[in-house]
């Protein structure tokens, strides 16, 4: 087979861009700590999330010092609950199921984004270092009213923030 | 086809769908007196955008932003 | 060689129906399109937000399936008949799969366009991906069935040609465009099991009430099993194109026929096991399959980059015969008075802007920066919007006068066409790609929040919005330009002459050149199974085992249910 010297060298620097691509999502994940969504939040009955011991307990629970977890169900077209304050420099883990139908979580602007299906447990760790308010939406069609589906997390410094909500 | 005289930019000739093949070739060129050097100049300058694209887009935009899942 | 139109009558006629079932669905759905960016950029909002969904329902299946498969099928049956030289081995058996794709077509349509009558319970307001537990009508589902069966049966079709001719012509490589299509349609055997499978036994057994319910990470895994093999099944034809015609178009001749063929045996192998990287910010799926999948597909890449340098050197090939020189100069050699080259050309510029933000959505923890925002929606206009879409329009000028026997009607509306797309298109794409890292949201009617607001580095929201509405115009522009061009040379208004026969050049290494093993169809396609059960067979273990074939099993026919899990156990052996 005739391959011509040029397109041996492209096929050359092809691979190599390709080997540097994985190297710098291997390096996100390992060197700078992104975790992946997985299958660490386990799965669940959707038709009885209300005896579930998470999710029959929607809302923010402070469970350490700056530890914090959100016990979240969306279901169209809301996300219960759809406002969160928590103080600056709190680390935040996210346990979010479905009801209905296939949801997402998006915070706008931010890396934080999954989907959230019925069946399955979303579990995702977010550090907030900066206070603001941070807003987030559904990013995936769930019905009719999807366009509504939104919330807001307050990160409030320390010295304002109220306490287990 | 006789016509080898299409000008290119004769509104005229543009409705007729001559075969380029057979209008417009000066010269025929084989497998071994062709080098693509334009073809790898014009690669080797998408390269150069995709890697500096990617060099921004990874470190600057995306782990340069945050909250992040961690 | 004389005209494919009079040679071979019956099938033009196919190819001729396939083609204008497929321009029906683009206008369709190209309006839909006007309807949807002007509605969530606030410009004009003609329907209530609800309806947004029924459009988009309507937009996403009338152009990414209808429109571009029934293309495909129309060019794959001229690609067939005219290289390997022979008529359809039965006629009547291909009317029987054209006509098949035009019932699954009317029935999922029908559920679909009852979204619009608020006096009727029949609906289908699930988008294209019909992601379960959303539910459409039953016939949705069946049509889709159908239609499938159908493209099945054009596979057979073909291989049955391609059998025949090797009976007569044997120890003879397969003519390219031939192996081009045989490859694609074992992909694609391959990709539609996937959908298959969950239309078959999960969604309607479900819809149905013969099961308990449904497992939504399952099915959705199965669809993506099809989802990303799809891109590849509106891609691969126009490869086709881009490494037969563009080529010749030009002046030129295509470089490299076996590194052709080398390329899409590469995507026979390669393209099913990727599917998870549209899953990557699922739960349920570990990380470390998820990994295996952005291995795949970056791997995926590769065929992509040979064929960027095999095509551009076949074009450049040309300008050099039309005695163009220099490092960038001969660019400006190239027949860009031609709509179908320059079409092509425009199109395989965008698709190469589109690698690029193909690679930052295959990322994986990159994908967290764009998942499910507008970036996806501006991509993947640029690959099936544009590198498909405009491909398979320019295509068409140099094409129709093949199948009607007549040239078309004017090269240079031709040329004004194609040009309008490309430039609403970089209005369109490039302001969604910003607009979604700004977060705002896809499939989103009204995207205006109360206490949420998105924010762009450069320029605002509302200029990138205008962009949207200014870019969608122009499009919807150049489609109603397409379309009138294509009736007034349908039916020949202009009167034009027969098309003087033209020929494709043979390529400069040509297929004498290319190693046997390629030909082994049932080597690659046992490579491509092979990897397909490496990714697949754990996750999907996995998924089941966690949540069961039918989700967590209410009371509704319960025993039913339980009874055909246990089927499923005996069948599928191995998980628990
Ligand atoms: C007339 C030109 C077009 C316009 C103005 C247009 C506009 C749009 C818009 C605004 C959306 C996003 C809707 C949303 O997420 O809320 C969309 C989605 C989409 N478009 Fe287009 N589009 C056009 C042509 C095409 C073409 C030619 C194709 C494919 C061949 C295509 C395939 C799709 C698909 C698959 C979706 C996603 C549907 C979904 O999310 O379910 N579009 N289009
Ligand atoms: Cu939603
Ligand atoms: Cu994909």
């Amino acid at each position: 087979m005739e391959i011509h010297r040029y397109e041996k060298i492209w096929f050359g620097v092809a691979v190599l861009l390709i080997v540097a691509f994985i190297g710098t999502v291997a390096y996100g994940a390992v060197g700078a700590g992104i975790e992946m969504v997985d299958d660490d939040g386990g799965t669940i009955d959707p038709n009885n999330l209300s005896d579930h011991e998470r999710f029959g307990d929607t809302g923010v629970h402070q469970v350490g010092d700056g530890e914090f977890e959100v016990n979240m169900i969306a279901v169209h077209p809301s996300f219960i609950p759809n406002d969160i304050e928590i103080p600056e420099g709190s680390t935040v883990t996210f346990y979010m199921t479905a009801s209905d139908v296939t949801h997402g979580f998006n915070i706008a602007g931010t890396n934080v984004n999954s989907m959230i299906i019925p069946g399955q447990i979303t579990e995702i760790t977010v550090e907030f270092d900066e206070s603001g308010t941070y807003g987030f939406v559904c990013h995936e069609y769930c019905g009719s009213l999807h366009h509504e589906m939104e919330g807001q997390i307050q990160v409030v410094p320390e010295d304002e923030f109220g306490g287990d909500a | 086809m006789s016509s080898g005289t299409e000008h290119e930019a004769s509104p005229d000739t543009l409705d007729e769908p001559d075969d380029v093949w057979e209008v417009d070739i000066e010269k025929q060129i084989g497998h071994d007196e062709y080098d693509p050097v334009g073809t790898l100049s014009l690669i080797t300058v998408y390269f150069l955008i995709i890697a500096f694209l990617w060099v921004f887009m990874y470190f600057v935009e995306f782990l340069g932003r945050g909250p992040t899942v961690v | 060689m004389g005209v494919f139109a009079h040679e071979y009558p019956n099938e033009a006629g196919i190819v001729r129906a396939a083609l204008a079932s497929s321009f029906v669905a683009l206008l369709l759905g190209g309006v839909m399109g006007l309807i949807q960016a002007l509605h969530r950029t606030g410009y004009v909002q003609v329907i209530d937000d609800s309806t947004y969904y029924t459009v988009l329902t309507l937009h996403g299946v009338s152009l990414a399936i209808l429109f571009s498969i029934f293309f495909l099928v129309g060019f794959f049956q001229w690609a067939v008949t005219d290289s390997l030289d022979r008529p359809s081995e039965d006629i009547r058996f291909t009317k029987l799969w054209y006509a098949l794709m035009v019932l699954g077509s009317i029935m999922a349509a029908v559920p679909i366009l009852g979204g619009f009558i608020d006096q009727t319970e029949i609906s289908a307001d699930v988008l294209f991906t019909f992601y379960a537990p959303l539910e459409a009508h039953p016939l949705f589902y069946a049509g889709l069935a159908v239609f499938i069966i159908g493209t099945w049966l054009a596979g057979i079709d073909w291989f049955r040609s391609w059998w025949a001719w090797k009976q007569k012509n044997r120890g003879e490589k397969t003519p390219l465009r031939t192996f081009m299509v045989l490859t694609t349609m074992l992909m694609w055997y391959l990709a539609s099991a996937g959908v298959a499978i969950a239309v078959i036994f999960f969604l309607l057994p479900w819809q149905l009430g013969l099961v308990g319910g449904v497992n939504p990470l399952l099915t959705r895994t199965l669809f993506w099993f099809f989802g990303h093999p799809v891109v590849y099944f509106w891609l691969m034809p126009v490869y086709m194109m881009w490494y037969v015609i563009l080529p010749k178009l030009a002046g030129g001749r295509l470089f490299s026929d076996p590194l052709a063929r080398i390329v899409f045996v590469l995507f026979l192998v390669l393209s099913v096991p990727t599917g998870i990287h549209h899953q990557y910010v699922d739960p349920g799926i570990s990380e470390g399959f998820k990994f295996l999948a952005m291995t795949n597909t970056m791997f995926l890449l590769l065929p992509s980059l040979l064929t960027a340098f095999t095509v551009v050197a076949s074009i450049e090939h040309g300008a050099r015969q039309r005695g163009g020189s220099g490092y960038f100069r001969w660019l400006t050699d190239l027949p860009w008075n031609r709509p179908a080259f320059t079409g092509m050309a425009l199109a395989a510029l965008m698709f190469a802007a589109a690698g690029f933000s193909g690679m930052v959505n295959a990322g994986m923890n990159f994908n967290y920066l764009v998942h499910n925002t507008l970036w996806i929606v501006g991509h993947f206009h640029l690959t099936v919007g544009t590198a498909v879409a405009l491909s398979f329009m320019a295509s068409t000028y140099w094409f129709l006068p093949k199948i009607t026997g007549h040239k078309v009607f004017s090269k240079r509306l031709g040329l004004v066409q194609v040009v309008v797309w490309f430039i609403g298109m970089v209005f369109m794409s490039n302001a969604m790609h910003r607009i979604g890292l700004a977060g705002e949201p896809r499939r989103t009617a009204d995207p205006f929040y109360d206490g949420v607001t998105f924010e762009t580095s450069l320029g605002t929201i509302s200029e990138l919005h205008a962009q949207i509405a200014l870019g969608s115009v122009l499009l919807v522009v150049s489609l109603l330009l397409f379309a009138a061009h294509i009736l007034l040379s349908w039916f020949n208004f202009a009167d034009k002459d027969a098309p003087t026969p033209d020929t494709i050049p043979p390529a400069l290494s040509g297929p004498e050149h290319a190693p046997a093993v390629l030909e082994n169809f049932r080597l690659w396609t046992a490579i491509a199974i092979g990897l397909i059960l490496l990714t697949y067979t754990l996750p999907i273990a996995a998924i089941v085992s966690g949540n069961g074939w039918f989700g967590p099993v209410t009371t509704f026919i319960g025993d039913t249910s339980s009874f055909l899990t246990g089927l499923f156990h005996a069948v599928f052996g191995v998980i628990p």
